[in-house]
């Protein structure tokens, strides 16, 4: 399973691998326990739980003494309905519209650029496509769920 | 006679002076602002009264209001906690006429120690070393600054600037070179007369290399004024203190002994009543000054509480109601730490942050007490000051202390809203602290251009992992925990066997 987090340091990715109940990432591996906290290895030998949060588009994690805010970015196109919409992950305001109507675009282009919370967040195109609508434009406010555009997948 | 207090306060003192009052056997009485409907403290109170108005002017600075409510409630004292109405001898005095006890020495001391020029000659005349500096009394701006550039040849440099009237950093100023003082002077006096309404400023001889220690003070109406030995709180940040101690590590019997007779008179020459803190600067050489005096409970109170014993806001409910203060012989025991958790952002030059307290899970232990006015699920709103909670902790030996405290900020888990945390763990190893050899300016010292953490290899991986993991496991769906993560749903409950119908 794929991930993107924006953490202090700037954008990470993450892929992860499950085998029965025990996750992997790399070396490094993970299980989900009873209570919702999360029994950490790592690869250097260094082991503890992780209390998490989910605050908004943010996780929060307690690991080791140390917190973390890791912000999750969203995978763009939603994988459903009909070739998709493509909604605000948050209340916020409509920075920047880098497509028109009509325009093909490759998975993983910027659509458009959100800020929330003085943070910036980036709505991307998950598959190749061509726009089918722009329903906001530069300055305007977005509700969470609002449909920001619309996309058609191309056939290959 | 005391039978009912109104708490005119809110947050963690609040909630320590309302559970205090439990434990006496008093009824008590909060005040909450609209947007503290649903703070802990409400809760804690036998009754609770709304405020009126939005603003902190409206509500805990309302002296007319909070009057009016003590007054309808029936309430026959008054605790100000600390802030808010706490050290203004006019509101001190208008509960007093209003026949309510005023829990905290009479308005005339408060009106003589809070005049940081006039406390400093009560100070003197009372025999109590001040900072070597002078007053400068005249209103007019074209005398204050000549009298000012007269006094810095007699006062030398480094010195500092300090408003008559202030507090809280405001209206003070260190001046290195005598080119600097008139610029620094004219903005001190602009900054104290902005805040307080006072221009009035006064030198100091800028101590460098000091520790901030202070004595605790309890006086009763049975003739009976005592200290209870010292804290140390020399690290700060912006004049605001984050760890406090108790004893001072570098105290001697004899410097102990000579403060603590250095604080009874300052007490004494004002008539005290009640608990109160002298500040000292202890210089390196062991000879002290008078700073000033807090009349009314300090936030660091509890370390004091750890080593002798004293539960300071028992004694203060008793000693307001006449009755003679109940300590007997004091003995230090052991040492205690508190340090300040607050929401705000240490990376970020200490800047107040705001959020939910998704998570909120203190540390367990025996020797550990928290302070606190938020629990789990509440919003840190930038209504009030950004302090959470403080964190205590109390071992027989320093050492064993800042183990004990390093191991309790590990545990304590904080998620929703950026907290000091972290900084606060770190400050336990740095080495002055270790060494108990701290001073006033080792926070701007240590960290010149700002502290960011030192995060050891691989705990960040180890976050992302956490975070993945609970985005792909969904787990901010999952509402409680332990049922439907596994199907098991554990023992068989002797209750589902029963049949029982409710109402």
């Amino acid at each position: 399973m794929h991930h993107q987090f924006r953490s202090a340091e700037g954008p990470v990715e993450v892929t992860l691998a499950k085998q029965g109940e025990i996750w992997h990432l790399g070396e490094h591996q993970a299980s989900v326990e009873r209570d919702g906290r999360m029994m950490i290895q790592l690869a250097n030998g260094t082991s503890g739980y992780a209390t998490v949060a989910k605050v908004g588009d943010v996780w929060w994690v307690h690991f080791e003494g140390h917190t973390f805010c890791l912000e999750r970015i969203e995978p763009g196109a939603s994988e459903s309905e009909d070739g998709g919409g493509l909604t605000a992950p948050m209340p916020g305001k409509v920075l920047d519209v880098l497509v028109e109507v009509g325009q093909f675009v490759e998975p993983g282009q910027t659509l458009m650029v959100l800020e929330a919370m003085k943070m910036e967040h980036r709505i991307l195109a998950s598959t190749a496509g061509q726009v089918t609508g722009v329903h906001f434009t530069a300055g305007e406010q977005v509700q969470q769920g609002s449909v920001l555009l619309e996309m058609a997948e191309t056939e290959d | 006679m005391v039978s009912k207090v109104l708490v005119a306060n809110r947050g963690e003192i609040a909630c320590r002076i309302l559970r205090a009052c439990k434990e006496a056997g008093l009824t008590s009485v909060a005040i909450y602002a609209a947007n503290d409907a649903k703070s802990l403290f409400v809760e804690l109170a036998d009754h609770a009264v709304l405020l009126e108005g939005d603003s902190i002017t409206d509500t805990y600075l309302n002296q007319s209001q909070i009057l009016e409510i003590a007054a309808t409630s029936g309430a026959d004292a008054l605790h100000p906690g600390f802030g808010f109405l706490s050290e203004r001898a006019d509101f001190a005095r208008a509960v007093s006429e209003a026949g309510i006890q005023w829990i905290g020495p009479s308005p005339n001391a408060i009106k003589r120690m809070g005049d940081k020029m006039s406390a400093r000659i009560t100070m003197r005349n009372a025999g109590v070393p001040v900072i070597p500096g002078e007053e400068i009394e005249t209103e007019d701006e074209e005398e204050a600054l000549l009298a000012i550039e007269q006094a810095s040849t007699r006062v030398g440099y480094p010195l500092l600037l300090k408003a008559s009237s202030g507090g809280g950093g405001k209206g003070m100023r260190a001046v290195d070179r005598p080119e600097d003082l008139l610029e620094a002077a004219r903005s001190a006096r602009r900054e104290a007369l902005a805040s307080f309404g006072d221009g009035r400023v006064y030198l100091e001889r800028l101590l460098t290399g000091s520790k901030h220690v202070e004595i605790q003070i309890l006086a009763d109406r049975h003739g009976r004024t005592i200290h209870l030995g010292e804290r140390e709180c020399s690290v700060q940040r912006r004049h605001q203190k984050v760890f406090e101690e108790a004893p001072c590590p570098t105290m001697t019997e004899e410097i102990r002994s000579a403060m603590g007779k250095a604080a009874v008179a300052a007490a004494m020459a004002v008539n005290y009543e009640g608990a109160g803190t002298v500040e000292f600067l202890l210089a390196p050489t062991g000879e002290f000054f008078f700073l000033e005096m807090n009349t009314r409970i300090q936030v660091e109170h509890p370390v004091t509480e750890m080593i002798t014993g004293v539960d300071i806001v028992r004694e203060q409910l008793r000693i307001a109601a006449g009755e003679p203060m109940s300590c007997g012989e004091l003995h230090l025991r052991g040492h205690a730490i508190e340090v300040r958790l607050y929401a705000e952002d240490a990376t970020n030059n200490f800047l107040p942050a705001i959020g939910p307290l998704a998570v909120f899970q203190p540390p367990e232990g025996p020797g550990i007490r928290l302070d606190t006015g938020v629990r789990q699920g509440d919003e840190v709103t930038p209504n009030y000051d950004p302090m959470l909670a403080k964190l205590i902790v109390w071992a027989p030996s320093r050492a064993e202390a800042l183990q004990r405290m390093r191991r309790s900020l590990d545990e304590f888990v904080v998620l929703g809203t950026v907290t000091n945390l972290r900084f606060l763990r770190e400050l336990c190893d740095v080495v002055d602290v270790v060494e108990g050899t701290t001073d006033t300016t080792m926070i701007d010292r240590l960290w010149p251009d700002g502290w960011t953490p030192s995060l050891p290899e691989g705990f960040e991986d180890g976050a992302l992992m956490a975070a993945a993991v609970a985005e792909s496991a969904g787990l901010h769906r999952r509402t409680t925990s332990t049922t439907d993560a596994t199907g098991d749903s554990g023992p068989v409950s002797p209750f589902t066997t029963l049949k029982r119908r409710y109402p």
